[in-house]
This record gives C-alpha cells, structure tokens and sequence, in this order.
C-alpha cells in the first residue's frame, strides 16, 4: 500500500503511513525513487489485493474450553507474541444511546414473533401461477368477461363523454408525447400520467351524473387484510395503488341463486407446486385487518382500485399483474367486509364488491370481484367471484420516432390502432354504481 | 455515495498532512489548501491546535487505507460465491484471469470475455424440502435456458415452496414434471428421462447423468453437455458406471443420478468461427511459440486404467 501512497504523492510531500517506526527508511527509498523517475512504475498492489479470488474458506474447529486449563494470552503484554494465545475480550457495549450504532431487537425476540409462519402478498409479489394461485389462495371462481350490466352500460352511447374517441386520443398524446421536454418519457412518468388523464376525462360525466360526485381518490392508503386458507394463514399487507371511495357501496353483480350455485365449483390445483410459492414468508407478524382509513372516514366503501405496473426493470408479467389485481382487490373487501361484519369467517349477507383496473400504460386487465364468503379455510362451501376481462389494448404504438425497417415505415411515428373500447369498458366501471 | 467517497478522500489527504507534520518533527505549517480543508472537516480541531500537539493526533488518527476512489467498498467484496442462502437470481461473478487466492496464475489462457453472471445450481437433486424429509417429491420445470458458467443448459424447477436450478436433460421442457426419490425396492423403478433416483433403484444399462461418488455429497461426474454415463452392474451395494471417458468407477448404490443424457447435445458440434469468439468466451490465444512435438503428439494404444472405486466398505478385519 505504501508503495501505492508514494506514487500518488510523489510530486507533493513527503508521505508516511500509519507505521511511524518504518518511515525513514520510505524515505530515504521514496527520495531515491524520485531521483529515478517513478512516472514508469505501475503499482498494482492496491488493484490486486481488491480484485483477487477469495482465500479458500477455513473450516471453523470448535474451541474446546476446560475449566482450570485456560491458556495464556498476550493480552498483559499489549502486542502479539508468537506461541501465545490470542486473548478475547468481552464484547464492547457503548453505554449511551447512539442512534447511528442501533440495531434493533432480533426477529426471534420480539413480542409478535409466532411459531406458525405467515405468508404475506405485498406489492412486489410476483407470483409464480399467477391468476391460478391467485384464484387459489383467495377461493375465488373466475368468470370470463365483464358482467353484462357493466357491458351495458359501456354499449349505452348516452353515457359516453362528448367528442369521446378524439379527446381519449388527446389524453394519450399527452401522456406518451407533450407531456415532457424530454424527448420519450419512461414508462414511470407515462403510465401514471394517462390513468389521471383518463380519470379526469371520467370525473367530466359528473355534469350528467351528480351522484358521481360522492367519490375521492385515495392515494398511499395502506392495506391490511388477515385471512387463514387450509392451514396457513395469510395477509395482504401495503400500499398497492390508487383506490376509488364512495360513500354508497356498489351493488351485487351476482344474485342469491347464483352465489350458492359456486358451492360447486372445484378450485384449480397446481400439484408439485404450492400455493404458497413466492410469497414472503414471515414468523413476526400482526393478525389483524385494516382497511387503511380510520373510523368515521366519510367514504367507507371501496369503489374501484387502479393498480399500475410502471416497473422498468423488474416488471410484472401480464399474467402476474392479473393475480396482483385480484389478490388487491379481494384484500380491500375482505378489509372491509371484516370490520363490517366482524372478524368471525362467515357467508355475508350482502356480498361486498370491488372493481379494479390494472394498466401498464397501453394495455387494461378489467376486474370486478365480488366477495361472497369470508369463511375462507376449507375448500368447500360458497366461493367468491371475480369477472376478469383480460389483455384490452388502448392503444397499439404510439411511436416519438416512426419503426422504419428495410427503408419501409412499418410503424408511422404517432398514435396508431386506437381502440375505442377499452375506454368504454374504462368509463363503465368507473360509472358503475352512480348510473 | 459520492460525497462518501470524496470525503473519504479528503480525510486521507488532512490525515498525510498531519502525519507529516507529527513525524518530521518540525512545525511547519501544511499547504494552505489542505489547512483549510482540515479546518472545514474537523471544526473543532484547529492548526494552532495541530501545532502544538502533534503526537496524539497523529498515533490517534493515522487509521486509513489511502485514497479509495472507487464507489463503494461494498463493491470489492471477493467472496461473491459464500453466501448464508440460496437463491435463484443470478449472481454477479468477478474475473480471476486464471488467479487463485495469492495472485498466481494457476490456470494459463484464462482472461477477459464477456460478463458472466452466476446462477446457483442445486448438485443436490435430493434435497429435501424443510419439514418433507424423506419423502419423494416432483418438481416442474419452468425454464430452460443457456448457462455462461457451464456448457449444458439449466432448468428452473419449481415444486412445493421452492425454486431451484438444476442441470437440464437432452429432452427437458417446460412443463415437465421431474421426480426425485431416495428410495431403492427391490423392483428397478422405470425412471423417465430427467428423473433423479439412487443407482441401486435404476435397472443396469440406464443411461445416467450427474453421478454422485459419495451419498448426499452433490453430483461431481457427468455434468458436460451431452454426456452420459452407463450403470454397467450392480454388485453387493455398490454399482458400477461407465463414464464418458469409457473408465469405469465404483460407487455406493445410494449414490443419486438422474436418468438420460446431459442437454445441449450439439455443443461439440459449434462453429468457433474465428479466433476473436474464444476470447469472448473469456480464452486466451496460447504462445504462438514453435515447439517440437514431443511424445504427447500422436495416437497411443495404452489400456484403460483399472476400476476406480469410491466405496469405503469396512475392512474384514474391523467387521470381524
């Protein structure tokens, strides 16, 4: 190292290093290596002892302590000797509180910490089945499609926005083209930027639809949602999106008949693999649910959650995002349901209902899930619903720069293959409840 | 990160003006630049104060490494491959050039190339599950896909709570569902392609890959891309297998192989190309130096070395 000192310094001062007693004879050999001109010499000392392969591991022996056969140290002497041992003091402990040095109590020593482990689904999850282990784990039976009254009313022209198709187009340039100096903004800045676009462009129909205006977005609400499935229990823990309240809860998509006829439903299994697979797993945990917003909030009811995948580099598959979506939105009832009707697992009387959108910036995943049961442990019984709609492109390119291969444009720079539809359905499930 | 870092720097070179200053034993005041450098760093600590008590300070503080510029020191960890857990994503790998430990070359023709990243395979097919011990168990395969650090492909399995890799087959797909048991009857199992079982279990003439020689140590023969070895015989709790190389070895019948030929089976059929592709692949070119072909050149008939066998059995003498 000292080597390496010297060269850097060869031009400044004289150098020393933390060995005073080595000093003069550095030098005496720096001045003489600056006579012969050290610019040629190149030190690698530094670089090597950084880089090198690891020292192969040693195989720790276990020290066997015999009372009355303790072995002398070096400690009294203050500096090593060979053919003494090496002396272990007690651990240090500060005796004042420096909050920069704190570690905090060990998992295994906290008041929460439980034999029986939990598996968590935070936002990050990324679950391996996707929809099958998401339908698996929150007893769910899935039916494609929206339901038809939310079809309707995306069919019914009279609840379209003026000038409908060209201003969604409008809002879609401006996420994706003018909404930045940049030359191409990210997928973070873009998908964002549409879904409030696309709100706005909904929250316009309250001229026509005054009982729109019981709503309010809420943003970082956190979501705490306590379940036992089979064995083992479960929890929906974190901030997912952007949740849509109302004061008046949405009505039934399914009717009585139809909810007691899922009793026959068989769930989808995926044998080798578990159903706990890519869930996180914790020993120290809270059994408690929460739907993230205190008592007396004016808007009690959960309307439709907005999930957005804005991952550049860990991105969620389509199929993972689906099960993100369901998982989330099964959470946010299950929240509500347990602080309506209590925390006892039992078949509700007024299924609770909550729609969810998930985008990535250009596709939508639709969903509408009906919680009908909270009695959630065995495989048998009531089931809940969920009607997904899956994979609906707004809009096919939008292109800064046109895709030009072969000297032939394959992609026209701009927005190209918009779909009307998707915003239909977008619009439907934001009206659903207020028409 | 930066700010750490120039910071680190700046300490090192108050500490060297210190230092400096401690050991000549002269009280000359430092560059200016550095005076006030110091000043700026430790506020309390003023030069009138350095002057007059050099000794203390310079025994108290001359703890440093020189000036690191580099980003973190996290970054120079030379241990990548220790690690407490398993994990399935890859792991960033640093170049030896052929180095081991004490910076000697022991493996000449080692160097540059393409970043690799390392991806943890699992030697051990039976590995049980915590809590499902001694219990034979499928897996599914997610993925198959090329490895940098080996010349066969890997496979993603995933079964009951876990991921792994694993060393894929020649016909591996996703969606496959592998076995693996511990067992061995009396009856030879009828073992598909890219299942694991103990040689004892497998009926003589399988093809087999991933050959353990010592029960539960991991798989170490049989792991190139598309090898596989023989299970000649099975004699008296051990079994005896053919490798590639038509040498025959000795092993306990509790020893786990998977059954079929290891994947990527055109490996040795691929195209170099051009002398620039072997140094991607991180190969050196070799001298270039003339030599006289001496007695390694040319065909030799020799016999194939006798039976190696990996079977500790207890001796007659301890038995008796």
């Amino acid at each position: 190292m000292s080597k390496v000192i010297m060269h850097r310094f060869k031009a400044t001062i004289p150098v020393n290093t933390r060995n005073p007693w080595a000093e003069s004879k550095r030098i005496t050999l720096h001045s003489r290596l600056n006579r012969d001109n050290v610019a040629v010499h190149r030190f690698f000392s530094m670089s090597s002892g950084v880089c090198s392969r690891a020292p192969p591991q040693r195989k720790s022996t276990p020290e066997v302590f015999i009372p009355g056969l303790e072995r002398i140290t070096y400690a009294d002497r203050m500096h090593y000797m060979p053919g003494l041992a090496k002396p272990t003091f007690p651990q240090w402990r500060r005796d004042w509180h420096d909050p920069h040095h704190y570690s905090g109590p060990k998992y295994e020593e906290m008041p929460l910490n439980k034999e029986t482990p939990c598996y968590i689904f935070n936002q990050r999850t990324n679950m391996l089945e996707g929809v099958k282990q998401a339908l698996w784990l929150t007893k769910t039976k899935l039916i494609k499609g929206l339901p038809p009254h939310v079809l309707s009313l995306a069919e019914d022209t009279t609840n379209h926005i003026e000038n409908q198709d060209e201003r969604v187009q409008n809002a879609i340039k401006h996420a994706r083209f003018w909404d930045t100096t940049e030359s191409r903004p990210g997928r973070e800045r873009f998908c964002p930027k549409l879904l409030q676009n696309l709100l706005h462009l909904c929250r316009t129909e309250q001229v026509n639809h005054p009982a729109l205006g019981k709503r309010i977005l809420a943003e970082n609400y956190s979501l705490a949602a306590f379940w036992e499935r089979g064995e083992d229990l479960f929890q929906v823990r974190g901030k997912n999106g952007i949740l849509l309240n109302s004061i008046s809860p949405l009505p039934a998509v399914a009717g009585k008949e139809e909810v007691v006829s899922t009793a026959d439903h068989v769930l989808e299994t995926f044998h080798p693999i578990s159903p706990t697979i890519d869930l996180q797993v914790a020993h120290t945990y809270r059994t408690k649910s929460h739907t993230g917003f205190e008592d007396g909030y004016r808007y009690p009811h959960a309307h439709t959650l907005f999930v957005m995948e804005t991952g550049v580099k860990q991105r969620l598959e389509a199929e993972q995002l689906r099960a993100k979506l369901i998982v989330f939105a099964f959470g946010n009832a299950l929240a509500r349901a347990q602080a309506f009707y209590g925390p006892q697992p039992q078949v509700l009387e007024q299924p609770v209902v909550v729609q969810g959108v998930a985008t990535n910036g250009r596709t939508f995943q639709f969903a509408v899930f009906q919680l009908n049961t909270t009695e959630l442990g065995p495989d048998t019984g009531v089931k809940n619903m969920v009607w997904l709609e899956e994979d609906q492109p707004l809009y096919d390119y939008a292109k800064v720069r046109p895709l030009i291969k072969k000297k032939v444009v394959q992609v026209p720079a701009g927005l190209a293959g918009y779909q009307p539809e998707t915003f239909k359905k977008f619009l439907a499930l934001y009206l659903n409840g207020a028409v | 990160m930066a700010v750490s870092v120039l910071s680190r720097a700046l300490r090192s070179l108050s500490l060297t003006s210190v230092g400096s200053v401690a050991q000549t034993g002269s009280l000359t005041v430092p560059l200016p630049s550095l005076a006030v450098r110091q000043a700026a760093l430790w506020p309390a600590i003023s030069p009138g104060h350095l002057k007059s008590q050099p000794s203390k300070l310079s025994l108290t503080l001359m703890q440093w490494r020189g000036i690191l510029t580099t980003a973190s020191l996290a970054q120079n960890k030379t241990d990548w491959k220790q690690r407490a857990k398993y994990t399935i994503r890859p792991i960033g790998m640093k170049k030896t050039g052929g180095r081991d430990y004490t910076g000697k070359v022991r493996r000449a023709g080692i160097g540059g190339g393409h970043k690799q990243r390392y991806r943890i395979v699992d030697f051990q097919r039976l590995n049980f599950e915590p809590g499902k011990e001694n219990q034979s168990f499928e897996e599914r395969i997610i993925e198959v896909r090329y490895d940098p650090c080996r010349s066969a492909d890997i496979a993603l399995v995933a079964g009951g709570n876990r991921k792994r890799w694993v060393i894929a087959t020649e016909n591996m797909q996703a969606g496959d569902i592998i076995k693996t048991s511990g067992t061995i009857s009396h009856m030879a199992v009828s073992a598909n392609e890219g299942d694991a079982h103990p040689l004892g279990a497998l009926p003589v003439g399988t093809l087999i890959n991933n050959l353990e020689l010592y029960p539960g140590k991991g798989a170490q023969y049989i792991r190139a891309a598309g090898t596989c070895g023989v299970l000649l015989r099975k004699v008296n709790g051990t079994a005896i297998v053919q490798l590639p190389s038509k040498q025959q070895i000795q092993v306990l019948e509790t020893c786990m192989a998977t059954v079929g030929r290891v994947s990527n089976v055109n490996h040795n059929k691929r195209i170099i190309g051009k002398a620039g592709r072997n140094r991607w692949l991180g190969i050196r070119p070799s001298s270039g130096l003339w030599k006289r072909k001496g007695g390694w050149a040319g065909r030799k008939i020799k016999p194939l070395p006798p039976m190696k066998s990996y079977v500790n059995l207890p001796s007659m003498a301890k038995a008796s």
